[in-house]
């Protein structure tokens, strides 16, 4: 019984929090999206620009409503959802909504060696080595992005998007 | 009262006044003109501001961190004219805003909303909006995302500094202004007598001549514009007054026909002569000379030849008469001489001559046609100590009617009784 309730306890601390509202949610997705205006990606001639979602998609139809007929960098956008980590193929953004820390690392890692930007709610995600840590306190936007580990990836994030993240310039990857 | 002022004082008083009327029209101009480049030149500032700004809050409304755009609105206090600055979404929602410090809240509030009532009527129709009012300016810029209007960022700056610059401009301009005036009025004493010597000159002329009726007065001057035309067009007129008195002159005191003095003037001469030998105690020789039968030279020869005889007779007695005799003609064919400081002796033999003259010799009249002629003399010759022009007239008159009845071609001598 006193397995049962610590390994309940441990689920919860690790899970990333999903109760956000509607609105959070809604803003959420439409990030997604604006970050890709501020992120230089490694050079790929790809016809679309992907989103993947690994694992849970939060969003339910609200990306495809989004971003129908949208473009990001002149390309129009693709979702895709995935639940492992070597489904996930040629992407541009990996949204990981991972539960365990084991399986976010493993999807960090592939991210990094194909010059993928992660992006997640997950407590310690950037300093783990995600490049984009998006969390929603009261009503305001926290951002915190591991520029070393994007640099590492190959990716370039533009000055703007800094100047209103936290910034993590080295140590954590 | 602008009436009653020396056109001196009007000339000083009108250059004054153009002087001021240049300056304040010119002093307004160039003030609107400020204020005008002023406004624009901080609705550019702010403008530019405006766009810098929004371009920086881009990620920060992007990303909804209204803590980070707080934080690039920041910096605004640097520039003290900034009142606030406000930051809405594209659904209109207050996003951040940066109130100038020492601001109160209410204050800030009411900024807010005039800036909304101000902005709001014309958000929809621009993308970019300016506007100035006298204490304020507003600038309105979209935050854009992709080519697509994500909020918008509202400056209100107030016009303190350009109303300070405009107040300074107008305190230096006032110096500037009472200074020039100042000195025009230093320039216009000196410059009025340029106008005004030439009209002081005809003045004192004009009035010379009315107090002295001498019209040979002539204002001389050396200048070659109107006031020269001026001038001469007043000499000229009194040249012309002067002909014409003398004309008149002449008119008043000769007889017409025979050139010599006509009777008034001659009583008036006589009048003169008397009183000098009154006051010298001379004698005064009066001859009175009548034509004899010149009835009958008219009757028998005509008005033109009598006319002639009495021209030759005047032309005779002028050349018998001494130089400072009077000769006149006081009637149809009687004639006067007055001999000043002459004698009995004298006049008698003055008249004798002319009577001489007459007797040996004829007056040539039409085409080799003569006439003879003689005169009968009255003469009489008194030191007029108390005697009047009437009495030797009477006595000479009666000397020429002796003359008459005694046969003609005569001198009888008178004496005053």
């Amino acid at each position: 019984m006193r397995r049962l309730f610590f390994a309940l306890l441990l689920v919860l601390i690790s899970t990333p929090h999903l109760h956000a509202s509607d609105m959070e949610r809604r803003l959420e997705a439409v990030f997604l999206g604006r970050f890709a205006n501020y992120i230089e990606l490694p050079d790929r001639s790809r016809s679309r620009f992907v989103i993947t979602l690994i694992d849970d998609n939060p969003f339910g139809g609200m990306l495809d409503q989004i971003y129908k007929d949208k473009t990001i960098h002149g390309k129009p956008i693709e979702i895709r959802t995935t639940t492992r980590v070597r489904e996930i193929g040629k992407t541009d953004i990996l949204f990981i909504t991972l539960s365990t820390t084991a399986a976010r690392q493993e999807a960090i890692d592939y991210a990094q060696r194909n010059g993928i930007v992660t992006i997640s709610e997950a407590r310690g995600f950037a300093e783990r080595g995600g490049i984009i840590q998006l969390n929603f306190v009261g009503q305001k936007t926290q951002i915190k992005i591991n520029y070393a580990a994007a640099q590492k990836s190959g990716i370039r994030i533009g000055a703007p998007l800094l100047s209103i993240a936290t910034v993590l310039r080295g140590g954590e990857s | 009262m602008f009436n009653k002022l020396s056109i001196r004082f009007k000339l000083v008083v009108l250059l004054g006044a153009s002087a001021a009327i240049a300056l304040l029209i010119s002093s307004a101009l160039t003030l609107y003109s400020t204020y005008v480049t002023e406004k624009a030149e901080a609705l550019r500032g702010l403008k530019q501001l405006g766009e810098v700004s929004s371009e920086n809050l881009r990620a920060a409304l992007a990303f909804r961190d209204a803590g980070s755009a707080q934080r690039i609105l920041s910096p605004l206090h640097a520039n003290p004219q900034i009142v606030a600055a406000f930051i809405e979404d594209e659904e209109g929602q207050a996003f951040s805003c940066y109130f100038a410090p020492g601001l109160s809240e209410e204050k800030c509030e009411q900024t807010r909303q005039a800036a909304r009532a101000t902005l709001g009527a014309v958000q929809k129709r621009n993308n970019g909006v300016e506007l100035a009012t006298f204490r304020h300016l507003y600038v309105m810029q979209p935050i854009m995302f992709e080519g697509t209007p994500i909020g918008t960022l509202s400056i209100v700056s107030d016009t303190s500094a350009i109303r300070v610059k405009l107040t300074r401009y107008i305190k230096s301009q006032l110096m500037i202004s009472v200074g020039t005036m100042v000195i025009l009025i230093l320039i216009s004493i000196p410059l009025e007598e340029l106008f005004t010597r030439p009209i002081f000159a005809l003045l004192t002329a004009m009035r010379e001549v009315s107090r002295t009726k001498n019209y040979a007065v002539n204002v001389q001057l050396t200048r070659q514009d109107e006031f020269m035309d001026l001038c001469q067009g007043f000499n000229t007129m009194l040249a012309e007054i002067r002909e014409r008195d003398e004309k008149l002159s002449t008119l008043a005191t000769t007889d017409a026909l025979t050139g010599l003095a006509n009777r008034r003037h001659a009583l008036e001469k006589m009048e003169e002569m008397l009183a000098r030998a009154r006051r010298k105690h001379e004698p005064l020789g009066v001859i009175m000379l009548d034509v004899d039968f010149f009835k009958h030279i008219n009757d028998t020869l005509g008005h033109p030849v009598g006319d002639t005889v009495l021209r030759e007779i005047a032309r005779a007695l002028s050349g018998s008469a001494r130089e400072y005799d009077l000769v006149a003609r006081i009637g149809g064919e009687e004639f006067l001489i007055l001999c000043d400081n002459a004698d009995q002796e004298t006049t008698r033999a003055v008249a004798e001559r002319i009577r001489a003259r007459f007797e040996d010799s004829v007056i040539d009249y039409g085409d080799a046609q003569q006439v003879r002629v003689t005169v009968s003399l009255g003469v009489c010759s008194e030191v007029p100590y108390e005697l009047t022009v009437e009495q030797l007239l009477k006595a000479a008159d009666a000397a020429l009617y002796q003359a008459k009845e005694s046969g003609r071609n005569r001198v009888e001598m008178g004496r005053v009784l």
